[in-house]
């Protein structure tokens, strides 16, 4: 006698290119997809000719995928729920979601952002909007172009609940797609956000060709200001090194595929920001988030000179030629610490000492 | 609880610890019995180096030494029958016993014997307004309905705010006082060595706690008794904080472990189809304006000693001297103790509508609790998930003590003037600031109702945006002068040294530590940032 399994089932909020190519992936390990979007010109191309052009060109989606504009039935058809749709939207999806969901589904936030007033994740957006509590987040350097080509890849599915990465890894993991768990959901929202502004600098960096040591040098020093935000927040530290962390970062500044990194590109070429977000069909979310993080990272304490310059670039006018000059201006400073090199240290603990080290320095000033 | 449910009780721990034991003992790395018994063992003899006041300690050696001896030479039964042997001791140790006679008795007498207790009767009230009543003592407000609703509708674990060891027959008459069937109550065994304390304890459904013992295995029997008592509809009072807070700030890191019992007994229900209702978790706060035993808690805390050991020096509370000192000072100071409960929260987290008895989410809809538990549509355990959401509840609950804290003048006053004092001496460290004081020079009256009056304005905006509560008078009417002199009365009475003091128009510390302590009160609500630039002008103007 043989048994069947019961058919896995999916529903994504979001016909993007992510929340599209999250749907296709799901589909590709067995599930029946239900893809919400508004538009009903994509809706019909996506279910007849199984493409969205719009964000992904020709490439062709799993028909496992079934979009529709019916919001209810997409969020009663399935246990889990991924929502992929612009962080600027993020709220009033999520309490519309409120209306439909129960509390035996998961949902799952593909959406890398901030809300800018209180910087709200937004797995904290689609806790505090809807009944459910097991909820998560999914991050990691994940191109969708990319993962619609079938090229191998890794994501991080983060949640409190190892029953949402279960869930999530059951439907997600298939031959071109490893899943990884991570309990530290603010790490890995935070970098995932956070990531997208380093990415415009990498991407002005390009554009303006300013080689690979440079390159290097804006990956490790965003790399260490995005951690020290992302600790402040309640994120562990080993999460910056991990795919959600360092990976994602990587893909993203090294890419033309990514869309900050596209946009940062377009500022070099003399762009303005207008001209440059006009340009490009994608949202690309690291405009928000650069304004949310500067205007938070004050509060916090955290000194985040990559994110000024960016900021300065997106928000107050200044050429990239000005923002390199200051960030490159800055002084010297030891690298775990971000101690001045060129000031007296005082030594804990003695007074004797940290008088000697003044004098000292002096001297070397003097002479 | 009554002794033929306790039993029952008693008896299903035995059998489930018994069962869990041998269960976990058949997968790959679970802990073999031996093992158990071994590790239970480790613990005792332990506890036993260093617990050697303890009455039952010549006991308990023998019993342990036993134990030891006998595994030795056990074979799978003979183990078997030692963990058996070990499970039912811990049993019998931490069940109490309840006398319907003493409670008839009980609560006849307490409501007139508590506030003898607490105000010691002077022969000036005597004269002049007789015998007093409890409720010029103990002033019950907030949500009242709310918590008598939910024990109609379901089983009530009532978690209160934990400062003083007076809290327990605070609450008990509080629950008394409300019409409420006697709640079950794990006290720690430092209630018990009050004579007077632990007659009642001991004989009205309280079940006996020793903080000391660490062994898994007892506070696996510990948890389950809880866990029985709340499937069989049996009201639990339990103190989250686990101890009395030492710092005097409202306890924020809570010990989850009878929420946690709540959420297994409510799915144990579900599962067993039993309707025993719901279950609700009803937040409370107990305010005073002294505290009995604040000298030793708060030295406690500076020392980092007892942070959640259960410490067994006697402290103030068992000192009579003491004792009746505070209670004159409850009485002469017209001083209430205030217990104002909160709205019910579920196991979740969830806010409740007592009137339906439905959890609702943030936007007030409905919630179908039963969900969050189902597994393939089935209710389940989920030892991780439920952790996760016994977490949440427990920062549901955290949020709620600072939301249901009555704030009263005399915190206000000792906040305001400590942060002055902070602000004065920004060189030294909290530690050495409180060991060296002000030096005597003091905070001009003025300055000190400047600042009392901005702190007061801060508590009000948080008042109106419901994160805190006030106390009804001169806080509450922004009277600075009338709280300051409600402080001076309250701190200048009853502690080893007074508080703060007044001589002429300035007002000195006398004890930098409990200045501390009662202002601690009021951490938690940002109040020390919003108000850096008041305490430092108040504290220049003092300099010149």
């Amino acid at each position: 006698m043989s048994t069947t399994q019961p058919q896995k089932r999916a529903a994504v909020f979001g016909g993007g290119s992510w929340g599209t190519a999250l749907a296709h992936l799901m589909a590709l390990a067995g599930a029946d997809v239900r893809l919400w979007l508004r538009n009903e010109d994509r809706v019909a191309e996506i279910n007849t000719a199984h493409t969205n052009t719009r964000y992904l060109r020709d490439r062709q989606i799993h028909p496992g995928v079934v979009a529709t504009t019916d919001f209810a039935e997409v969020a009663t058809f399935a246990e889990v729920i991924v929502v992929a749709i612009p962080s600027s939207e993020m709220r009033a999806v999520a309490f519309q979601l409120g209306q439909h969901v129960r509390g035996d589904q998961i949902l799952l936030s593909a959406t890398k952002g901030f809300e800018t007033e209180n910087l709200t994740r937004m797995s904290e957006i689609l806790r505090s909007e809807t009944c459910c509590l097991k909820v998560g987040a999914i991050s990691g350097p994940n191109l969708a172009d990319e993962v619609m080509d079938n090229k191998p890849a890794a994501t991080v599915i983060a949640s409190a609940f190892d029953e949402v990465v279960a869930k999530g890894a059951s439907l997600l993991a298939g031959p071109t797609l490893r899943v990884y768990g991570n309990h530290d959901v603010v790490g890995v929202e935070v970098h995932g956000a956070l990531k997208n502004i380093i990415a415009i600098a990498a991407g002005v960096c390009a554009g303006l060709d300013l080689g690979t040591n440079s390159l290097a040098m804006l990956l490790t020093r965003g790399l260490a200001e995005v951690s020290r935000f992302a600790e402040v927040l309640g994120a562990d530290r080993i999460t910056a090194l991990g795919l959600a962390g360092l990976g994602d970062l990587m893909a993203t500044c090294s890419s033309p595929l990514s869309r900050n990194n596209t946009l940062g590109r377009k500022l070099a070429s003399g762009m303005s920001v207008a001209e440059a977000q006009a340009d490009s069909v994608k949202v690309a979310e690291g405009v928000n988030t650069t304004y949310a993080a500067h205007l938070h990272a004050k509060r916090l304490g955290v000194d985040m000179p990559i994110v000024r310059a960016v900021h300065a670039l997106l928000f107050e006018g200044h050429s990239t030629r000005e923002v390199l000059t200051d960030l490159m201006s800055r002084a010297n400073r030891f690298e775990h610490t971000e101690v001045e090199i060129d000031v007296p240290r005082l030594i804990e603990g003695s007074v004797v000492e940290s008088a000697l080290n003044i004098r000292a320095f002096d001297g070397r000033r003097r002479s | 609880m009554q002794n033929s449910l306790r039993d029952k009780a008693l008896t299903e721990v035995e059998a489930r610890v018994l069962d869990a034991c041998l269960t976990q003992a058949t997968v790959p790395g679970g802990m073999q019995l031996d093992v158990v018994v071994n590790d239970t063992l480790y613990h005792e003899k332990k506890r036993l180096e260093t617990d050697r006041d303890n009455p039952r300690w010549e006991e308990d050696q023998q019993f342990w030494n036993g134990i030891r001896t006998s595994l030795a030479k056990s074979n799978d039964a003979g183990v078997n029958k030692l963990l058996r042997k070990i499970i039912r001791r811990y049993c019998e140790e931490i069940r109490g016993n309840f006398s319907p006679a003493l409670y008839s008795v009980a609560t006849k007498v307490l409501p007139r014997v508590l506030p003898m207790l607490l105000n010691a009767v002077s022969p000036k009230r005597l004269l002049s307004r007789g015998l007093p009543d409890i409720s010029d003592t103990i002033a019950l407000e907030g949500n009242i309905d709310a918590i008598q609703a939910c024990a109609k509708r379901g089983t009530v674990i009532l978690a209160p705010t934990h400062v003083s060891n007076l809290d327990s027959p605070v609450m008990g008459w509080a629950v008394y006082a409300l019409g409420l069937p006697a709640f079950s109550y794990g006290a720690g065994l430092n209630l018990f060595s009050n004579p007077v304390m632990s007659l009642f304890m001991r004989n009205l459904g309280a079940y006996r706690v020793d903080r000391l013992k660490t062994a898994p295995l007892y506070k696996d029997i510990l948890k389950e008794y809880a866990t029985i008592t709340l499937e069989l509809g049996e009201h639990n009072l339990f103190f989250p904080s686990g101890t009395r807070v030492r710092s005097g700030a409202i306890e924020q890191r809570l010990k989850l472990g009878l929420l946690s019992a709540g959420l297994r007994a409510w799915i144990n229900n579900l599962q067993n189809k039993k309707d025993k209702g719901r279950i609700f978790i009803v937040p409370c706060t107990l305010n005073y304006h002294l505290v009995l035993e604040s000298e030793t808690l708060i030295e406690e805390q500076l020392q980092r000693e007892g942070k959640s050991n259960y410490i067994r020096t006697p402290d103030e509370s068992y000192v009579l001297q003491k004792y009746i000192r505070f209670s004159s000072n409850l009485l002469n100071l017209d001083s209430r103790i205030r217990v104002h409960f909160g709205m019910p929260i579920d196991p979740f987290g969830n806010p409740v509508d007592p009137e339906t008895g439905e959890s609702m989410d943030h936007h007030g809809r409905p919630i179908d609790i039963e969900r969050y538990v189902l597994v393939d549509g089935k209710p389940e355990h989920l030892p991780q998930r439920d952790r996760v959401y016994t977490q949440r509840a427990g920062e549901a609950l955290a949020a709620s003590f600072l939301k249901y804290n009555v704030v009263l003048s005399t915190q206000a006053i000792a906040f305001s003037l400590f942060h002055i004092l902070r602000a004065r001496h920004r060189g030294l460290d909290l530690y050495r600031l409180l060991r060296t004081g002000d030096e005597g020079l003091g905070v001009s009256v003025t300055d000190l109702c400047d600042v009392a009056l901005a702190t007061c304005k801060a508590l009000h905006a948080r008042s109106e945006r419901d994160e805190l509560r006030l106390e009804p008078g001169p806080l509450s009417g922004c009277d600075a002068a009338a709280m300051l002199q409600s402080a001076l009365r309250h701190f200048g009475s009853y502690h080893t040294h007074p508080v703060i003091v007044r001589r002429g128009d300035r007002v000195f510390c006398e004890d930098m530590k409990l200045l501390h302590y009662y202002g601690n009160r009021l951490k938690h609500y940002g109040l020390e940032r919003e108000l850096a630039p008041v305490f430092d002008a108040a504290a220049k103007a003092g300099a010149r």
